[in-house]
């Protein structure tokens, strides 16, 4: 309402839903789906020598109503597009989508005038939180996407205290967090 | 042994389908011993003929060249080297027979081949799109195939 | 045998496209009459992307990353059957190291293939362990494949008439140690899965396939020598540095999915005895022929080039037009016909068996949907 000034609720729950996404950030269960070369990369990525687990996402559930991270690893092709909404709509809330590979961000190598059979990008269809460029991406690159969205759950990091290693140096984004 | 077997085929290919039409090919630069043109009337029976003689089918595919479409069956055989490219030009529209019966690998083939450049198959057990929706209308590897701002993939409706 | 007659335990199951066990995004439709299949309809194109279209909306050289991008398991391999089919068609000679860097690097990706197999595989079946050991040998591979390539699944190292850049020394040291280093861990697997009672049990017997069977639906490569038929494109029609090389087709008689494994881990080892004798014989020179023109336009004409990938006969059928951009480019993929194959297995199986039937046919769906 115009002039209305906002009065604090009564009982603020900032606290508890810090905490809570901290809890989340460090426990993200992707869901085990692949639609392309770059799924193969995600699972290098789950797999000995990169291991996701270590950052608490490597437990990959085969159903989306037990995860809450979906990465759209590969091409979604026509076909496949209205499935691949069905499976974000089937995944609880709150719910991160990754878009892997340069085919989920815009297509990648098949956007050429006269193409017909994919969409060109992930966030065409689904709200999409974190890009992760390559074609493939190595495994590294989807860690720190990884590590990226945990970030954003956790204001930039700095409540997340199970974080136990020093964060790399980052640009100040402009006129945003440090 | 390959180049007998080969030059056996070819013999009974040339009797029974036209010797005028079988020709032989430069296989270090083509890739097939044999060259055959037919008409398409004569495909199942050259089915049956490579079965017969223990062949299988590699592929089946097809060229458009404006007018007709270019059907190609390649043939290619486990124990020697002899691959045989059989050619029947078919006037779009037309449906030819489907050779499914003969070579199951066919199913598929000529699936795709409806699926990309519409070619019918006469007999075949299950034409359906095999690639693209089901409710597409539009066969892509024709030549004059453009893909309208619908299938630009830039807006997409679910 | 399973009954015919429809019973009120017929009921549909949709496998796919997003199951763990179909690798990628196939879609089997099932009518099951209580635990046994009795029809089976695979449904593809879930990752239809065009490349065939794509192909003649780009000049040759264009299209090259797009090959390695269909199986991108056996992603050089493909790269390197493009460029023999347009060095085919166009006449064009390769110097004799290119031919050995193609050759070693193509087994080490076969290699990393079957290995990546092999966990999936074993994974499907339950056991999680197989997926880690692969995994951990298969990083070695792309590290090396990395330095010569800067690559780690889609390579375009192969170039008309040569390959990309000559390899270093790190590359060769990397192979030296890598080879004894695979010997001892196929020792492991061996004892760690192949005299594995539940996975003989899951696997013995399972999925049988005849040879004729196999003949009529076009199978090739390890699905059809488990079936008893030596048929490899590198022995039948050699092409590259093979005809030279002394190697073995391993082959087995039970058609079954036990024999499909068995043939694969037994191509690692004769896999390894290539790059071998060829890294012994690697000669020195060019990497790269001289005088490609920048744009290669084949003569007119068709063209067919047979490759064996990991999966098996990848065929390439190329209508040119004597122009820089090719009129039709077909590839005849191993997977589409090993595959092809699933309507006429499953029914009479169990739904339990249908993944270890699925999996040791080893698809890869990109490869099947272009
Ligand atoms: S981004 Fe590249 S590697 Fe990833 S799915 Fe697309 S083509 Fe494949």
């Amino acid at each position: 309402m115009v002039g209305h000034r906002q009065e604090a609720p009564p009982v603020s729950l900032a606290v508890l839903s810090q905490v809570l996404d901290a809890v989340r950030a460090n426990s993200l269960w992707p869901l085990t789906f692949g639609l392309a070369c770059c799924a193969i990369e995600m699972m290098a990525a789950g797999a000995a020598r990169f291991d996701l687990d270590r950052f608490g996402a490597g437990v990959f559930r085969p159903s989306p109503r037990q995860s809450d991270v979906m990465i759209v690893a590969g091409t979604i092709s026509r076909k496949m597009a209205a499935i691949v909404v069905t499976l974000y709509d089937q995944m609880p809330a709150p719910k991160w989508v990754i878009a892997m590979g340069n085919c989920a961000i815009g297509g990648g190598p098949f956007t050429y005038p006269g193409q017909y059979a994919i969409v060109n990008g992930a966030d065409k269809i689904l709200p999409v939180d974190i890009f992760v460029p390559g074609c493939p991406p190595r495994p590294e690159a989807l860690i720190q996407g990884m590590l990226e969205l945990q970030d954003r759950l956790t204001q930039g990091g700095r409540t997340n205290l199970l974080r136990r290693f020093a964060r790399y140096p980052r640009r100040a984004e402009p006129g945003g967090r440090p | 042994m390959s180049a007998d077997f080969c030059q056996r085929l070819g013999r009974r290919l040339g009797q029974r389908l036209g010797a005028a039409a079988l020709g032989q090919a430069d296989y270090r630069r083509q890739g097939y011993h044999l060259r055959l043109e037919l008409a398409p009337d004569h495909l199942r029976e050259l089915a049956a003929m490579m079965a017969e003689e223990g062949c299988y089918l590699e592929y089946i595919t097809a060229v458009d060249r404006g007018g007709h479409l270019e059907l190609a069956y390649v043939f290619g055989r486990h124990q020697e080297a002899c691959r045989l490219l059989a050619l029947a030009a078919v006037p779009k529209g037309q449906g030819v027979l489907s050779i499914a019966g003969v070579f199951p690998a066919a199913d598929w083939q000529e699936r795709e081949v409806f699926d990309m450049l519409g070619q019918r198959f006469i007999g075949h057990p299950n034409l359906k799109r095999i690639l693209l929706p089901e409710d597409a209308d539009f066969h892509p590897l024709l030549r004059d195939f453009q893909a309208g701002p619908e299938l630009g993939g830039d807006e997409m409706e679910i | 045998m399973h009954r015919q007659a429809l019973t009120e335990d017929t009921f549909y199951l949709n496998l796919g496209p997003q199951h763990p066990s179909t690798h990628g995004v196939l879609r089997l439709l099932l009518r099951l009459d209580g635990e046994r299949i009795v029809e089976c309809q695979p449904i593809l194109g879930y990752s239809h992307r065009g490349h065939e279209h794509m192909a003649q909306n780009r000049t040759y050289l264009q299209f090259m990353p797009n090959p390695c991008r269909m199986d991108y398991l056996s992603g050089l391999m493909y790269n390197h059957a493009y460029c023999l089919a347009l060095e085919r068609a166009c006449g064009l000679e390769v110097p004799a190291r290119a031919e050995h860097l193609r050759v070693i690097c193509a087994e080490l990706n076969r290699i990393s293939s079957h290995l990546l197999w092999f966990g999936a595989y074993l994974m499907d079946l339950g056991a999680f362990t197989p997926f880690l050991y692969a995994f951990d040998d298969r990083e070695d591979i792309l590290a090396i494949l990395g330095l010569a390539t800067g690559s780690r699944l889609t390579y375009s190292y192969c170039r008309f008439g040569g390959v990309r850049d000559d390899v270093g020394q790190d590359f060769l040291e990397g192979i030296r140690a890598f080879i004894p280093k695979m010997r001892a861990r196929l020792k492991d697997y061996d004892t760690l899965v192949t005299r594995n009672v539940i996975f003989v049990n899951r696997t013995q017997g399972v999925g049988v396939i005849s040879p004729e069977l196999a003949r009529a639906h076009a199978l090739t490569g390890p699905c059809l020598r488990a079936s008893g038929v030596g048929y490899d494109i590198r022995k039948a029609e050699p092409y590259g540095l093979y005809p030279e090389l002394d190697f073995d087709i391993p082959v087995r008689a039970g058609g079954d999915c036990l024999d499909r494994y068995l043939v694969r881990v037994l191509e690692i080892e004769q896999s390894l005895r290539i790059i071998e004798q060829a890294m012994a014989r690697l000669p020195g020179g060019p990497v790269k022929a001289t005088g490609v023109p920048q744009f290669i336009t084949p003569p007119p004409g068709l063209y067919h080039t047979s490759y064996e990938t990991a999966r098996g006969h990848l065929g390439i059928f190329l209508a040119a037009d004597g122009t820089r951009v090719p009129y039709r480019l077909k590839f005849r993929v191993p997977s589409f016909g090993n595959l092809g194959i699933l309507p006429k297995l499953l029914p009479g199986t169990l739904v339990a068996d249908t993944i270890a039937i699925l999996g040791s046919m080893d698809v890869v769906m990109p490869e099947i949907d272009r």
